[in-house]
């Protein structure tokens, strides 16, 4: 079973590596700077709050939960540091506070999930609508700006070089990340709870704790990229990181790692961020228009969803079909004992 | 296996065929000789917009391609972000723009001062950023503004508006404009305000600003709370192509044109129905093909080295005749170059029906 999975695994980040590898050939033939630091830099610049929040989610979805609020929270601490330096508070006061409610709210999150029990889904969702009201209350319809210019440097100029801060945090936090998953016990906890939280309940694991820790850090690495998008953008309003949620989640998706959890690899969804930031970046570069290149997006983002779930039941039809036969027609289908277990819990 | 090079496949096959068409686009047409211009030259120019999807954007790209067919060049690329993703869309376009070989940007910046970085990377990289229709408000990274009117006029003509169908005994009314980023719709309500302290206005009491962001629904939402927040209400001034239809669908909706009354910057075709049935009795708007015709003009002899942007600088362009480029008096304080296109075109009952005809055609 396990050698099967890393099967299929290898299979599709060599899947995502052919695709980033098609799609860079075609944007180095027809770009002619393409691969300049400039244009690499550019590219990740665009794009670098959702590719940092991408890595959290990717720990969420793998421990079989979503987070919907990303975007929101993005946007309401945006807007709680924006609001506090228009009140006259210091700036690194204003985000320290920023950043805390992001935890804060991350860790209420979690509260609900792992302590109260409730779907996710459902949670995450109030957070979706309720930290981007609060985001309202706190900016209204106003475009918050005029940030001190060190902020704004922060957020646009490089800092070691070309690299802005952002690029530089999200490169740490992606070895961070990879480490902490694949390498840690709370890696390990992540996939195990995602697999089947019932299982990981009944062996005395901490599934309290993990999700715990892991909606907590959503909560906070996304007000680090709201943060980091009011600098780079350099003023803030209500509708900050507004539809970002969808981006972010089909951008783990497409990296491999299943919505039900439990499978997925970080190297995956880092080749997906690269594919989909190339991706844009040779759309917005070839002149494409924006509602074209969400089209587009979108469609590769289907397909990734779609393929791996219809090749499973295929695999799944044509096994059931086979014992089948094998068993002479049973009057209940057979269905895997793993399986039936985690529906039970 | 076979399935997923499969989607593979299908991928690169829409990447092909999405490049066939641009390709497709970029051929250059017959050069026509132009008095006094060296034509001929191939320029690669991005027409950029605040968003796509607004007609009056539509219009000028019709003014702007027109241009291009005179100069013998090869047509600019119309782009823009979605209505949402304004701002970052507008950076995103303009940061891409060099790589992508743009010899020129020519921008109705909706991004307020946050596009002045992508602006002046794009002008050291050798990208020329001309703004019409929305300036960057300081002007850094842009070479000069194509403005359709003078925006302290607009302000006064916004002013007399208001007071003409308000009348002598004057009243209080409420301002919907586009989205609080947008440089010219900021420069215009600024100036009515200004406009408003001369003591002939002394009866227009101003109620509030709110802003729909140039999106139907938002802005006809934001029009239906003033009604409902201001019972006294007798006028939406909105400074927008967007806002001012939502606003008069939302009065008309409401049964309430004999009470409130709309006025402010429209396209003809889109309010001709509201003019006649007294919804917006009057409202003001210059020629956007016009617009994006002389924008694309004066880039276009920018980029070829045939004018630079400079105080005192002439030019001829084409059907529209001469033109200086001169110092923004409406941007005092910074060190802006402005080429003032006007007029005015007051609509009203009068000649709304016919103005609303010659677009459509």
């Amino acid at each position: 079973m396990a050698r099967e999975l890393l099967r299929r695994l290898r299979s599709w980040e060599g899947l995502l590596f052919v695709l980033l590898l098609v799609v860079l050939a075609y944007n180095i033939a027809r770009v002619p700077n393409f691969l300049t630091v400039t244009n690499q830099v550019n590219l990740f610049q665009l794009g670098i709050e959702k590719a940092i929040v991408v890595l959290v989610m990717t720990f969420v979805i793998i421990s079989g939960e979503i987070d919907l609020s990303v975007a929101s929270m993005m946007g309401l601490s945006a807007a709680t540091a924006a609001y506090l330096f228009q009140s006259g508070v210091p700036m690194v006061v204003a985000i320290l506070v920023a950043l805390a409610v992001g935890a804060g709210f991350g860790l209420i999150n979690g509260y609900f999930v792992a302590v109260v029990g409730l779907s996710s889904l459902a949670v995450t969702l109030a957070g979706y609508v309720g930290f981007r009201g609060l985001a309202r209350l706190l900016v209204q319809d106003n475009s918050v700006g005029g940030f001190p210019e060190w902020f704004t440097d922060l957020g646009q100029k490089g800092l070691v070089g070309p690299l802005t801060l952002s690029i530089l945090l999200f490169f740490i936090l992606a070895i961070i990340g990879t480490i902490v998953l694949h390498f840690s016990g709370l890696g390990r906890l992540t996939y195990v709870i995602g697999n089947s939280a019932a299982v990981a309940r009944y062996s005395g694991v901490s599934v309290v704790r993990t999700r715990l820790i892991i909606f907590t850090m959503s909560g906070f690495i996304s007000a680090l990229a709201g943060v980091l998008m009011a600098a780079r953008l350099g003023a803030v309003r209500a509708s900050t990181a507004e539809g970002f949620e969808l981006d972010i989640i089909t951008v783990v998706l497409l990296g491999g790692v299943s919505i039900f959890g439990g499978v997925g690899s970080m190297i995956g969804v880092l080749l997906s961020t690269y594919l989909v930031l190339n991706l844009r970046n040779g759309l917005v570069i070839a002149g494409v228009t924006g509602n074209t290149q969400t089209g587009i997006i979108g469609l590769l983002l289907i397909l990734s969803v779609l393929v791996p779930n219809l090749a499973n039941q295929a695999r799944e039809w044509w096994r059931r079909r086979q014992a089948d036969a094998n068993a002479r027609a049973p009057a209940e289908p057979v269905v895997e004992p793993t399986r039936s277990q985690a529906a039970s819990g | 296996m076979k399935r997923r090079n499969f989607v593979a496949g299908i991928v690169c096959a829409g990447l092909l065929a999405g490049n066939m068409g641009f390709a497709a686009l970029a051929q250059t047409p017959e050069a026509s000789p132009v008095a006094g211009v060296k034509t001929g030259e191939s320029v690669k120019a991005m027409l950029l917009p605040k968003f796509l999807g607004i007609s009056v954007f539509d219009q000028a790209n019709k003014g702007a391609q027109e241009a291009a067919k005179e100069l013998g060049s090869q047509p600019p690329d119309f782009v823009g972000p979605t209505a949402e993703n304004s701002v970052a869309g507008q950076i995103e376009f303009m940061t891409n723009a060099p790589t992508g070989g743009y010899q020129v940007v020519m921008l109705s910046n909706n991004a307020g001062e946050q596009i002045a970085p992508a602006a002046e990377a794009a002008q050291a990289a050798g990208t020329k950023v001309v703004t019409w229709d929305s300036p960057i408000p300081d002007a850094k990274g842009e070479s000069f503004f194509v403005a359709q009117v003078d925006f302290n006029e607009t302000g006064k003509v916004m002013a007399d508006m208001a007071l003409n169908i308000l009348g002598e005994q004057g009243g209080e009314f409420a301002i919907l404009s586009a989205s609080p980023d947008a440089a010219n719709q900021n420069a215009w309500i600024a100036a009515m305000q200004e406009a408003l302290k001369d003591p002939k206005y002394a009866n227009l009491k101003l109620l509030e600003i709110v802003y729909g962001d140039d999106e139907s629904e938002k802005s006809y939402t934001q029009a239906q709370a003033l009604i409902s927040k201001y019972p006294d209400m007798k006028l939406i001034m909105a400074p927008t192509s967007v806002g001012i239809v939502s606003a008069a669908k939302a009065v008309q909706d409401e049964g309430l044109c004999d009470d409130i009354k709309v006025s402010g910057l429209g396209a003809p075709d889109e309010m001709e129905a509201y003019t006649l049935n007294g919804c917006a009795p009057e409202f003001a708007l210059w020629s956007f093909v016009d617009l994006g015709y002389l924008t694309y003009y004066a880039s276009y002899l920018l980029v070829t080295g045939q004018i630079e942007a400079k105080d005192g600088q002439t030019f001829t362009a084409g059907r529209m005749g001469e033109y200086t480029i001169t110092k923004d008096p409406t941007r005092p304080d910074v060190d802006a170059l402005r080429i003032l296109m006007g007029p005015f075109s007051i609509y009203n009952k009068d000649n709304v029906k016919e103005a609303a005809a010659a677009l459509k055609s």
